[in-house]
């Protein structure tokens, strides 16, 4: 190892990184927001939105990521919609990610007893309050473990967004690796970047079961 | 069971239902139901199972729609707009507010497991009666002191007996201060031991004047407590009698005292 070579490409690696974050952050909240919205609108509304969600979530889920992200980056400008290589990255993380997010969520909404909703109804909460002070706090217990899962997933898919020029983690050590023919250096550094995402979810996860569990230990 | 003096509008109806019909797709599960039920009163609705027990009393909360007829409270009708048909529901702050004067008890208890048994009765009176949280507060202790759980407050529901929950329940129902309680089979889910502490409070409910429509299969309660009985079979309104021409001499007919045999054959009445 020359140790030698982080001190030049240092900076770009972290810079690698913090686009890595950015997308990855944004595009699981962006994707959350929207499998949210996804879920409660087959929970709640007419039959042909639903249909129309549900057909968005087999073409999503059907093809690979890689595809959605070259349809967005280079067929968007042919129907106008022109996105620099950050902002592509991330809505199609957003739509890749929604359906599964909204998979996640529409299981947590099944697992609440119908009764527990209809005794809310009988002493007159409105349906805001049931979903935040019924159905999220008891769905959260089950799918805080899914939740973090995917979004491990997601975080190593962020190397795919190098494919279309995103300047993320893998694109600096790529650069890296062909401008100095070293490859332990660069992929050492990249495998740490990653651990230290897949960690930190992992943490933070654990932090929010512990949290949302407390009513089942302290029983 | 009554208070002995009862206020002068005592016979008001509190709740009329006239002409009411109910189907599932095309299976009619309630066949033009009319009835009303008094302030003060307590009404037992019995019958076999799938006669419709549940249904008629979750029409009238409109947990389940009512396709015909009219379910009326202080003269408002329940979940629909008054109008020419076809009718349209009511929007839902609308639906919410007839829904406050209406409290109900279920099987299942329906606790929400992840609040306390306290927070579990302040819910609502912070969220729907919007009472400032101290007040909301003791207002939830009283309710939970009306069913002797005032120690369990802060136990949450899992570590509660059956019986506790459904008192706790009872409590959440009677903190909101309804017009009107529905109990469908509030005893059912229970071990035999404790179903007697469920139904003290529901006695106690009764004495202290709270009008209440109850489901249940616990002839002895009815014999004793209600007014009235209510008899549904397939779907029709057979009876609505006092007790005493229920369980007293034999009924007149025959679909009573079939189902009547049933709990004489396990010695219950
Ligand atoms: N959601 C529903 N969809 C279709 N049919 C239903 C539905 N709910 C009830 N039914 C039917 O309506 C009839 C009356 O049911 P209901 O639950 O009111 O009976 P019940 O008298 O309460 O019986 P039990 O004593 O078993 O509780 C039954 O034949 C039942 O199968
Ligand atoms: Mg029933």
């Amino acid at each position: 190892m020359e140790l030698g070579l982080y001190l030049h490409y240092g900076p770009a690696l972290v810079s690698g990184f913090a686009v890595t974050i950015l997308c990855w952050i944004a595009g699981s909240l962006g994707g959350m927001v929207v499998g949210f919205a996804i879920a409660s609108l087959q929970h709640w509304a007419g039959r042909p939105v639903r249909w129309l969600l549900q057909a968005y979530i087999e073409i999503i889920r059907g093809t690979p990521f890689m595809i959605q992200l070259f349809i967005l980056y280079y067929g968007g400008p042919y129907v106008g919609v022109v996105l620099g290589p950050v902002e592509a990255g991330i809505l199609s993380f957003v739509v890749y990610g929604s359906p599964y997010f909204s998979e996640i969520f529409r299981s947590g909404f099944e697992s609440i007893p119908k009764g527990q909703i209809e005794a809310a109804r009988c002493v007159g909460l409105g349906e805001g309050s049931i979903v935040r002070r019924i159905i999220l706090p008891q769905m959260l217990v089950l799918i805080t473990a899914p939740l973090t899962n995917f979004v491990i997933i997601l975080s190593k898919e962020t190397a795919i967004l190098s494919v279309v020029t995103v300047p993320e983690l893998l694109y600096q050590t790529q650069t890296m690796a062909a401008e100095t023919f070293t490859y332990i250096e660069p992929y050492v550094a990249l495998s740490l970047f990653y651990w230290l995402m897949v960690v930190a979810t992992t943490w933070l996860g654990a932090k929010v079961e512990a949290r949302v569990t407390r009513h089942l230990r302290r029983a | 069971m009554k208070p002995e003096t009862l206020p002068a509008d005592a016979n008001d109806p509190i709740i009329t239902v006239r002409h009411m019909t109910k189907h599932f797709a095309d299976f009619e599960a309630l066949h033009d139901i009319n009835l009303d039920v008094h302030r003060s009163e307590v009404l037992c609705l019995i019958g076999r199972s799938g006669s419709g027990k549940s249904t008629l009393l979750r029409c009238l909360n409109f947990l389940e729609q009512y396709d015909g007829g009219e379910v009326r409270m202080g003269g408002q009708l329940i979940g629909w707009q008054d109008g020419p048909s076809p009718r349209k529901p009511l929007p839902a702050a609308a639906l919410r507010d007839q829904r406050k004067n209406i409290g109900m008890v279920f099987q299942q208890f329906n606790l929400w497991p992840h609040y306390t048994a306290l927070q579990n009765v302040v819910e609502a009176l912070l969220r729907v009666k919007k009472l400032p949280r101290a007040e909301a507060q003791a207002r939830a202790e009283a309710a939970l002191q009306e069913v002797n759980l005032k120690e369990k407050a802060d136990s949450y529901p899992a570590s509660l007996s059956g019986g506790q929950q459904q008192r706790v329940a009872i409590a959440r129902a009677i903190a909101m201060e309804p017009k009107l309680m529905l109990f469908d089979e509030p005893t059912s889910a229970l071990d035999p031991e404790l179903v007697g502490e469920v139904l003290n409070v529901m006695k106690k409910m009764a004495a202290e004047g709270m009008t209440m429509v109850v489901v249940t299969h616990e002839m002895g309660f009815a014999a004793n407590v209600a007014d009235r009985v209510a008899f549904l079979d397939s779907g029709r309104l057979v009876a609505c009698v006092p007790p005493a021409e229920v369980f007293g001499t034999e009924p007149a007919d025959p679909r009573i005292r079939a189902f009547l045999q049933t709990y004489r054959e396990r010695n219950v009445v």
